[in-house]
Formats: C-alpha cells, sequence, structure tokens
C-alpha cells in the first residue's frame, strides 16, 4: 500500500504508540483487502462495550486488557471534522432490574461514556444511528460498526463503508482514514443475486423475513430485490438487520426505490443475470416458521426495537398499547436510544407504555443482556435468531401488532 | 507413519498454525454464535453447535453477521480459547481484521476444495506465510 509521507510517519511512532498500532491495523487490513490507499473517512459509528456477558466467565485479566484498550484510545481526540458516534454499550445506564447489570460494569461503561464524550465521540450508544441524527449522505466514505447500519448506510442511503470492527472503526475515528476496498469501488456496489419477491410484504417484520430468506444465498454478496414494492424506513430497518444476520452482506439494492438502483439493470451495472431466486407467499411462511420452533405458547418476554426502535414505532406501540395492560409475568422491553426515549417522554409515548406496564430501555441490548427469559416474542429476525443461542430462549417472531396481543395476553395468540 | 497432502493457497494474514481440523461448508458469525470464553459455538441449529473452536483450524466458508466478530475473537484469543487458524472459501473483511488484531493466519484461494480435501479431526498446518496447508490424515488414510 501506498503511504504519504505524515501517514507513514505515524505509523513510524510520530503520534505515539497508540495511533501507530491503529496506523498498522488499517495498512495490514487493507493490503489483505487489496486495497493501495487510505481515503479520508468523515464519519464512524464505533464500538466501545464493557465486556459484560459477551464475556462471560472470562478472566479479570481479559477484562483488564480489554477495557484497558479502549481506556488509552479515549485518551485519544477524534480526526477533526470526522463525526463519531457510538454503538451500543451492553450494560444499560438506567438501574435495569437483571442479575447480569452489575454495578461494576455499569460503573466501567459510565466511565468510557465520559471519556469517549471528551475524546470527541457522541456518545449515542444505539446500533441504529441514522434514527438519531448520524445520516451520511450518498457517497460519503464511513467506517461503521453495526452490520445492520452498514447495509443501511450503504443501501438506503448510498453512504460508503466497508464491514467495520472496533478496531478499525476506532482507528478511522482517530486517523479519519480508511483503507480503499469493497464497496468504496463503484464496481464493487455490483448486484450479486437477484430476488424475486412475489409476496406481499404488510410490516416491517416482513422485510425482515425477505433478509433473513436472502442473506445467506447472498452469502457475503450484494442481493438485489425486484418486485418488493417500497419499503418505509422501519421496514428497510429490518430488511438490513436481517441481512446481516443470516448472511454477511455489505450491502443490498431494491429495485425502483434505493439509490444506486433506479432500475433493476442499474443494480445489476447493465446485465441482468438470468438466474433469479423467488421469495413467494409459501417462502414467507416458512421463513417466519424457522424461527417460531416452540415447546409452548406461554410467554414471558416481549422484546420490541431490534434493531432499536423509531419514533414511529414507539408511537405504533404506545397506541396499540392504550387503555391495555401486559400479562402479569410477562416483560415488555422497548430498545431504543437515548434521545429517541426523549422524544418518546416529551410525545407521551413513554407514559403509555409504562402505564400498561412495558418498559422503554436505553442504551443497550438485552439479547447481550443475556437476560433471563424462557420463551420471546419479537419482531426482529435478528434477535429472533441470535436469542436462542445467547438467551437460551425459544423464540417467536412477529409483526408488532401480534407482539403487543402476545404480551397483554402472555402467550403468543397468532398473527392475526 | 504419517501421510500428508500439501495444498496451495493463498496467505490472506500471515502466519504459521498448527491444529485439529474443525470444517462445516457454513457461515459463522463470532458475536451471538460463539462464547468467546468458553470457546465454543452457541447458535442454535448451526452444523457446528456445541463445537470448540479453541485451539482448532476452522475451516468453514466465510465469517458472516455481526461486526462484533473481531471483538469476540479478541476476547477468545486473551481466553486462550481463539482459533488456531482460519481456512476461507470466501474472505469477510470482519474476520480479517480479527486475524490481524489477534495474530491469526487466515488463508483462502485453496487448490482444491477444502470441505473435500479436509476431514473435521484431520491434523493440518497452515503456513500463510509460503501459501501451503498441509493436511495429515487421521489414522493416516487420505
Amino acid at each position: 500500500m501506498q503511504l504519504t509521507v505524515d501517514q507513514s510517519a505515524i505509523l513510524d511512532g510520530a503520534q505515539g504508540p497508540y495511533l501507530s498500532t491503529c496506523m498498522r491495523w488499517l495498512v495490514e487490513w487493507g493490503e489483505a483487502m487489496g486495497a493501495r490507499r487510505l481515503v479520508p473517512c468523515s464519519n464512524t459509528h464505533a464500538l466501545l462495550p464493557v465486556p459484560n456477558l459477551m464475556a462471560r466467565g472470562a478472566s479479570p485479566k481479559t477484562i483488564d486488557a480489554y477495557i484497558g484498550g479502549l481506556r488509552e484510545a479515549c485518551t485519544h481526540r477524534t480526526a477533526p471534522g470526522c463525526y463519531c458516534t457510538v454503538h451500543t454499550s451492553f450494560v444499560t445506564l438506567d438501574g435495569l432490574d437483571v442479575p447480569e447489570n452489575d454495578p461494576e460494569q455499569v460503573r466501567l461503561q459510565q466511565e468510557l461514556a465520559d471519556m469517549s464524550a471528551e475524546a470527541g465521540f457522541i456518545p449515542t450508544f444505539t446500533c441504529a444511528p441514522y434514527l438519531v441524527g448520524n445520516v451520511p449522505l450518498m457517497g460519503e466514505v464511513c467506517a461503521w460498526t453495526e452490520s445492520s447500519a452498514v447495509v443501511y448506510a450503504n443501501s438506503i442511503l448510498g453512504a460508503r463503508t466497508t464491514r467495520h470492527g472496533s478496531e478499525s472503526a476506532m482507528a478511522a475515528s482517530l486517523l479519519g482514514l480508511v483503507p480503499e476496498f469493497g464497496v468504496l469501488f463503484d464496481e464493487n456496489r455490483k448486484g450479486t443475486l437477484r430476488v424475486e419477491v412475489s409476496a406481499a410484504l404488510k410490516s416491517p417484520t416482513d422485510w425482515g423475513a425477505l433478509g433473513y430468506f436472502a442473506g445467506p444465498l447472498a452469502g457475503l454478496g450484494i442481493p438485489v430485490f425486484h418486485g418488493a414494492g417500497r419499503p418505509s424506513q422501519d421496514d428497510a430497518k429490518q430488511l438490513c438487520a436481517a441481512l446481516a444476520t443470516s448472511g454477511g452482506v455489505t450491502m443490498c439494492h431494491i429495485a425502483g426505490v434505493t439509490p444506486e438502483a433506479p432500475t433493476l439493470a442499474a443494480a445489476f451495472h447493465g446485465v441482468i443475470p438470468e438466474h433469479s431466486v423467488a421469495f413467494t407467499p409459501e417462502t414467507l411462511r416458512s421463513t417466519y416458521a424457522s424461527l417460531r420452533k416452540r415447546t409452548g405458547d406461554a410467554i414471558d418476554s416481549v422484546i420490541l426495537g431490534c434493531p432499536h426502535a423509531s419514533i414511529r414505532e414507539i408511537a405504533e406501540i404506545a397506541a396499540l398499547l392504550k387503555g391495555k395492560h401486559v400479562a402479569a409475568g410477562v416483560r415488555l422491553w422497548v430498545d431504543t436510544a437515548s434521545s429517541t426515549k426523549g422524544g418518546a417522554d416529551a410525545m407521551g409515548y413513554t407514559r403509555t407504555i409504562e402505564e400498561a406496564g412495558g418498559r422503554i430501555l436505553c442504551d443497550t441490548c438485552p439479547t447481550n443482556l443475556r437476560m433471563g427469559a424462557r420463551r420471546i416474542v419479537t419482531h426482529g429476525f435478528k434477535q429472533a435468531h441470535y436469542a436462542r443461542g445467547m438467551v437460551g430462549a425459544e423464540v417467536i417472531v412477529a409483526a408488532t401488532e401480534a407482539c403487543i396481543r402476545a404480551a397483554v395476553a402472555g402467550r403468543w395468540m397468532g398473527d392475526e | 507413519m504419517t501421510n500428508s497432502v500439501q495444498i496451495r493457497c493463498r496467505g490472506v494474514v500471515k502466519g504459521h498454525a498448527e491444529g485439529e481440523a474443525l470444517v462445516a461448508d457454513a457461515m459463522l458469525s463470532f458475536w451471538g454464535e460463539v462464547d468467546a470464553v468458553t470457546g465454543k459455538v452457541i447458535a442454535v441449529g448451526h452444523v457446528l453447535e456445541g463445537q470448540s473452536l479453541g485451539g482448532k483450524v476452522l475451516v468453514i466458508r466465510s465469517t458472516k453477521g455481526s461486526s462484533g466478530t473481531p471483538l469476540m475473537l479478541n476476547l477468545a484469543k486473551l481466553e486462550g480459547n481463539a482459533p488456531a487458524a482460519l481456512v476461507n472459501v470466501e474472505v469477510d473483511s470482519l474476520a480479517v481484521l480479527g486475524c490481524i488484531v489477534n495474530g491469526i493466519p487466515i488463508i483462502t484461494d485453496l487448490e482444491q476444495d477444502p470441505f473435500a480435501a479436509i476431514r473435521t479431526g484431520d491434523r493440518v498446518e497452515v503456513d500463510a506465510d509460503l501459501g501451503i496447508l498441509r493436511v495429515f490424515a487421521l489414522n493416516g488414510d487420505l
């Protein structure tokens, strides 16, 4: 890789050992991925979690080493002009009553929140930065963690980010640079799989089903959806999250909708492949069924907001819950960013949800908390997929309305 | 007597490692599908569910899913339960980043189909510097 004089100097330690390490990560990563240079990056979404239950049972030495790295990173400043937000923290900061939410972890997370803010990060603590103000422009070079947000940024917004991990996003935040490879180039944004959609998609979760189906077929490629109609922002959020759960997708196109796919042919840069896979009403049904295997219908948890809920979703949940109450023994959690909850507070949605026995959680992800749940109803395919192994719960994935019906009844009541 | 075959490949992240092969024609996310502390696959219904990755040469199609993969590889490495090497058919940028940060070699572009040439339990040697994979067959029968 060809480095500038300044970049070489940083690599050689001119700005200290940590930035030298950051530069080495970017250079070695770029070289392995075929990059020839580093290019400016003006927008990042970094990952600064305390280990919490990602490393349940980890030795104090591991935790110290991990936290030490984050502390060291946060003694630096974000690159001038780089808009840097922060991913979900894995401990909620508002006193969530689960045994795993231990005060020491909360203290560490608060320390990192303060340090990252001091370093220039905006501590959004969300998996959906595009809902809370970090909305990169078309063509903007970004370095985002959170696989679902990467797909959203590339596909829906037309921004350009490869799939970043915590180390590369931190390096990009501090250096304002990323290695140029993958979807940063026009030619690597061409569709690789044609998906013909004949099923009617009636909810965001239906769009999640489409993504969950297409992810493994696309692998690391770029699926193109044709015939799916026009998604809402919430629909698109579910589609992108599911694609990056069952697959390793960096971006997709929705023909006639997303900015780089005005037509089906444009999504494939001119030549529409003859072969396609079909997403039919039957495929939609079987995709739901794949995340509904269970031994009973009684439920103890309804988890909404994966990825983090938008204000519109919170408004919908509040409207569905108005005048009703969540069944005894059922926890109803709506996960969102704290700034979105601020809006929900102001608009009265929080009160409605709380009066119904539900709760809005900020900053966190219950799947990472591994809350003690036996059977979870959720509207997110991503949550349903991971919760089985991470929480050890049975799952039922369903549209929001059916989730709320289950919450009120205390048992799965079906889709309609 | 040990029989071995030598397969040419491309080293993506340099290094040298030996270990027992764990082989599946599947994709895997290290966050959410692997417990970093035990090194075990926790994904329900995954073909590798319950298998330990620690010290293994992991032969899979590619990583997928979460951007937490490098972070989880880091935690697994600190706990001594990271794979010794990755052999991938396709290369996900997240696997590469995780391997660079944690000093784990990763190879791809094998001149033979790895899912035919390598079986779970085979002892394998990955030389990502020279671009060579050596397979020492289980029970010596290749």
